[in-house]
C-alpha cells in the first residue's frame, strides 16, 4: 500500500497530539502545515523531537508495513524540516524510496 | 511538590507526564544524569539533595545496577549468592537515600520480553533470566520491607497496561528512553495516586446506588426475587463479582454506603434476603434510601459519617443522576460509569483514588467500628442526660507512646484528620518518626474502647518541652469519638506529663484551616486560658481534671478512673478564657 500525502499529514497530526500530551499548554504544536516543528521559530526540543520521530516511525511501520528510520541522513539532507508541511514532504519522499523494503 | 527522578535511562518523559497530569498534586521534578544512580543515592552532598525533595523515584534497569544480572543476559552462569549480594548493595544505597526524602518510590525491575525467549531455560536455576528476575525483585522487596519512607511500585502492571509496545526499541536507540509513553503515563498516574495517599487525600467512602449497580433490575418493581444477581447469567455473575470487589475494598478500610431512590424496607429486604447478596447491611457504614434528591442525601449521609463530601466517590449507573450530583457537589468524585454491567469490576478497580501507604488493623476493622458507632448512637436517645449516657458507655482510653508498631496508623491518622486537629501538620511515617525521636519531644497514641466495642487508635498528642513550657504540637482526634470526653483525657495526659518533668505552663497554638473549627471550639471550652486569640494556656501547677466517665490506662499500667487530685471535674475552678477569644 502506497502512502498519500494526506495520510501522512494525518499520521503526523496524530503523533503531534501524543507529543502535545507532554508539552506545557503554551508550547503546544499546532496541527497545521505551517506549524513550526523545530528551529528558531519554536517547536519541539531535542527530546520532544525524538519522541515525535519514534512515533511517526512506529505508525508508518504499522500502517504501511515498511521499516522506516527517519534519523537517516536522507531525510535531513538540508537539516531537519522546520515545519509540519516540509516534514510531511520529506517523509513522503523518504517512504516512496523506502517502500520496496518489506519488514 | 518537588520530585527527584533518579534513573539509568532517560526519564524526562516521566517528568513531563508528572507535570502535565491534571490530578493533584502539582509536581516539578529534577532529573539526575542518567547512569549516575549509585553516586546519587550514596552522596549526601550531591547538589540534587541540597533542597530536600518531597519524593524520589529510583527507577533502574536490573542489567545496569546488577552486574551479575547483566552476565545472565549474556548467557553466563551466575552464582545466586552474587546476585543477592548485589541486590543487597543496591538496597542499602536506597535505604541511605530514603533518609533524605518523605517518600522514595522504587519501581520493581522488568526486562523486555525478548530477553525471555530461552524457552525451557527461562526458569532454569542456573541461567534462567525470568527466574532470576523474580528472585531479585523478591530480594529487593524483602530487604526494603519495613524501611520507613520506601515504597516499591509494581512496574509489571504498567507494562501490561501499555501492551506489546511497552518496551520501545526505537525510543531506546534514539534517546535512551526505556519505555513507551503509555508506561510513563500510567506510572505518573500511580505516583500521583501514591502521593495523594501519603498526603491523606485518598478517598474513604464509596457511595453506591442500588438498582443496576449492586444488582440488575428495579427491586421496587420486581421484589427481591426478581432482581438479577448471581445464577447462570452473565450480568448476574458480574454483579456478584462487583459486590465481592466492593467487600474487598471495605476490608482495606474503604467505607461503603448507599444513596438510592427506593423504598427503604424493600431495598433492605433484598439485601437481607437475596441468597446471592455478598454485601449485607452490616457492610454499610450508612445509607439514605428514600425518594429525596441524591445530592442532599449525600450531604446528609457524609455529615452522619463525620467525613467531608470530598472524601467520597459516588457510583451511579444513571448519567442523569451523575450529572445532577456532579453539578451540586463539585468536590465529590463521580466517575463515569460503564453501561455494560460486565465492566463494573474493571471500572471499580481502575479507580486510583484509594491508594494508601499502609493497611492497618484499624483499616480492616473500620466498617465494624461504624456499625458499633451506629449502635452507640441508637442507644443515646433513650437517655436524656449526656452525663448519664457517657457514664453508661464505660469508656476506656489507653495511652501508648509512639512506637514502630503504631507508627503507620498514627501517620495515617495525622495525615487524614481535619476537624479535631490543632496544627494540621502532614508528615510521612519517616518524618514523623524522625521528628518524634528528638530529645524533649513526646508523642502518644490513644486507643478507645467502650461497652459497644473497640474504636481502635483514634488520637494523637505530641508535646515539645522547652524550659519551663510545654507546647502541644499535635492534638488530633478522630471525628468518630469527638464529644465523648476523650479530648479532655488527652489534655489530662499532656498536663500530667508536663507536671512530672517540672514544667510550669502548657500551651497549645491553634492553626486555623477551613476545616478545624471543632478543634478551636474544644479549646475554647477546655478551661485553658486563651491568650492572643489562638494560643491556649494551662498553669501546670494545677492538675487537669479527668472526666469521671473515662478510665485512663497508661503503658506503665497506671490507671486513672477519676481526677487523681480528687477534684470534681465539673466544678473545678478553671481559668476563664480571655475576652478576645
Amino acid at each position: 500500500m502506497k502512502p498519500t500525502k494526506k495520510e501522512l499529514i494525518d499520521i503526523i497530526y496524530e503523533c503531534l497530539g501524543e507529543v502535545n500530551e507532554q508539552l506545557p499548554n503554551d508550547r503546544q504544536i499546532q496541527k497545521s502545515p505551517d506549524a513550526s516543528l523545530v528551529g528558531r521559530a519554536g517547536g519541539l526540543d531535542s527530546l520532544g523531537f525524538v519522541n515525535f520521530i519514534a512515533l511517526v516511525e512506529e505508525k508508518c511501520a504499522h500502517k504501511y508495513g515498511i521499516a522506516v528510520s527517519l534519523m537517516d541522513a536522507s531525510l535531513h539532507e538540508d537539516g531537519a524540516p522546520e515545519d509540519v508541511g516540509r516534514f510531511a514532504d520529506s517523509l513522503f519522499q523518504h517512504l516512496m524510496k523506502t517502500l520496496p523494503v518489506q519488514l | 511538590m518537588r520530585g527527584l527522578l533518579i534513573s539509568d535511562f532517560n526519564i524526562e518523559n516521566l517528568s513531563s507526564y508528572l507535570k502535565k497530569e491534571p490530578n493533584a498534586p502539582a509536581i516539578d521534578s529534577v532529573i539526575t544524569c542518567y547512569g549516575e544512580v549509585f553516586q546519587t543515592l550514596l552522596d549526601d552532598a550531591a547538589p540534587c539533595w541540597s533542597e530536600r525533595p518531597d519524593f524520589v523515584v529510583a527507577w533502574t534497569r536490573p542489567e545496569s545496577v546488577l552486574e551479575a544480572f547483566r552476565k545472565l543476559l549474556d548467557c553466563c552462569s551466575v552464582n545466586e549468592k552474587d546476585l543477592n549480594a548485589q541486590v543487597d548493595t543496591f538496597s542499602a544505597a536506597l535505604r541511605q537515600a530514603s533518609k533524605r526524602t518523605r517518600a522514595l518510590f522504587v519501581p520493581t525491575w522488568v526486562i523486555p520480553p525478548f530477553h525471555q525467549t530461552h524457552g525451557l531455560l527461562d526458569l532454569s536455576p542456573t541461567c534462567g533470566v525470568a527466574r532470576a528476575l523474580m528472585q531479585i525483585n523478591r530480594r529487593l522487596l524483602e530487604t526494603l520491607e519495613g524501611v520507613p519512607a520506601v515504597y516499591p511500585l509494581w512496574t509489571e502492571k504498567w507494562i501490561q497496561l501499555a501492551g506489546p509496545t511497552a518496551f520501545n526499541q526505537r525510543l531506546w536507540y534514539l534517546g535512551k528512553i526505556r519505555f513507551s509513553n503509555d508506561v510513563f503515563k500510567t506510572a505518573a498516574r500511580d505516583l500521583k495516586a501514591g502521593l495523594r495517599g501519603l498526603g491523606g487525600q485518598a478517598k474513604k467512602v464509596i457511595i453506591l446506588d442500588l438498582d443496576d449497580v449492586l444488582w440488575g433490575g428495579t427491586v421496587g418493581e420486581t421484589g427481591w426475587q426478581g432482581i438479577t444477581l448471581g445464577g447462570h447469567d452473565p450480568s448476574g455473575e458480574a454483579f456478584v463479582d462487583f459486590q465481592r470487589d466492593l467487600k474487598a475494598l471495605s476490608r482495606r478500610g474503604i467505607l461503603l454506603a448507599i444513596v438510592s431512590k427506593n423504598e427503604e424496607t424493600v431495598a433492605i429486604e433484598a439485601i437481607a434476603k437475596h441468597p446471592e447478596m455478598v454485601l449485607k447491611m452490616d457492610d454499610f457504614a450508612g445509607w439514605r434510601i428514600n425518594w429525596q434528591d441524591k445530592a442532599a442525601n449525600i450531604i446528609d449521609l457524609m455529615a452522619e459519617l463525620k467525613l467531608g463530601v470530598e472524601s467520597a466517590v459516588f457510583i451511579d449507573d444513571s448519567p442523569v443522576e451523575r450529572a445532577r450530583v456532579r453539578e451540586a457537589l463539585p468536590q465529590l468524585f463521580v466517575p463515569e460509569w460503564p453501561s455494560d454491567k460486565r465492566l463494573y469490576t474493571e471500572a471499580l478497580l481502575s479507580l486510583d483514588c484509594f491508594d494508601r501507604p499502609s493497611l492497618t488493623d484499624d483499616d480492616r476493622q473500620r466498617v465494624r467500628m461504624y456499625a458499633v458507632d451506629r449502635a452507640r448512637k441508637e442507644s443515646q436517645p433513650q437517655l436524656n442526660n449526656l452525663e448519664e449516657w457517657l457514664a453508661t458507655l464505660k469508656t476506656t482510653v489507653t495511652v501508648e507512646e509512639l512506637n514502630q508498631s503504631n507508627l503507620p496508623r498514627v501517620a495515617q491518622l495525622l495525615n487524614k484528620t481535619n476537624q479535631m486537629n490543632l496544627s494540621t501538620r502532614r508528615m510521612s511515617e519517616a518524618d514523623l518518626h524522625m521528628w518524634a525521636s528528638e530529645k524533649d519531644r513526646r508523642t502518644w497514641a490513644f486507643r478507645v474502647s467502650d461497652k459497644f466495642g473497640d474504636s481502635g487508635l483514634i488520637g494523637i498528642l505530641s508535646l515539645e518541652l522547652d524550659g519551663s513550657q510545654a507546647r502541644i504540637i499535635d492534638f488530633v482526634l478522630s471525628c468518630r469519638v469527638i464529644g465523648r470526653k476523650i479530648e479532655e483525657a488527652m489534655l489530662f495526659v499532656a498536663i500530667d506529663c508536663a507536671r512530672t518533668v517540672g514544667i510550669q505552663e502548657v500551651n497549645a497554638t491553634y492553626c486555623r484551616t477551613p476545616k478545624n473549627k471543632p478543634c478551636y471550639a474544644f479549646f475554647q471550652r477546655s478551661g485553658m486560658t486563651c491568650r492572643d486569640g489562638n494560643t491556649f494556656v494551662w498553669d501546670a501547677a494545677q492538675m487537669y481534671p479527668l472526666h469521671s466517665a473515662i478510665r485512663l490506662v497508661c503503658e506503665d499500667d497506671r490507671t486513672f478512673e477519676k481526677s487523681p487530685v480528687g477534684v470534681n471535674p465539673f466544678t473545678v475552678n478553671h481559668a476563664s478564657p480571655s475576652n478576645n477569644c
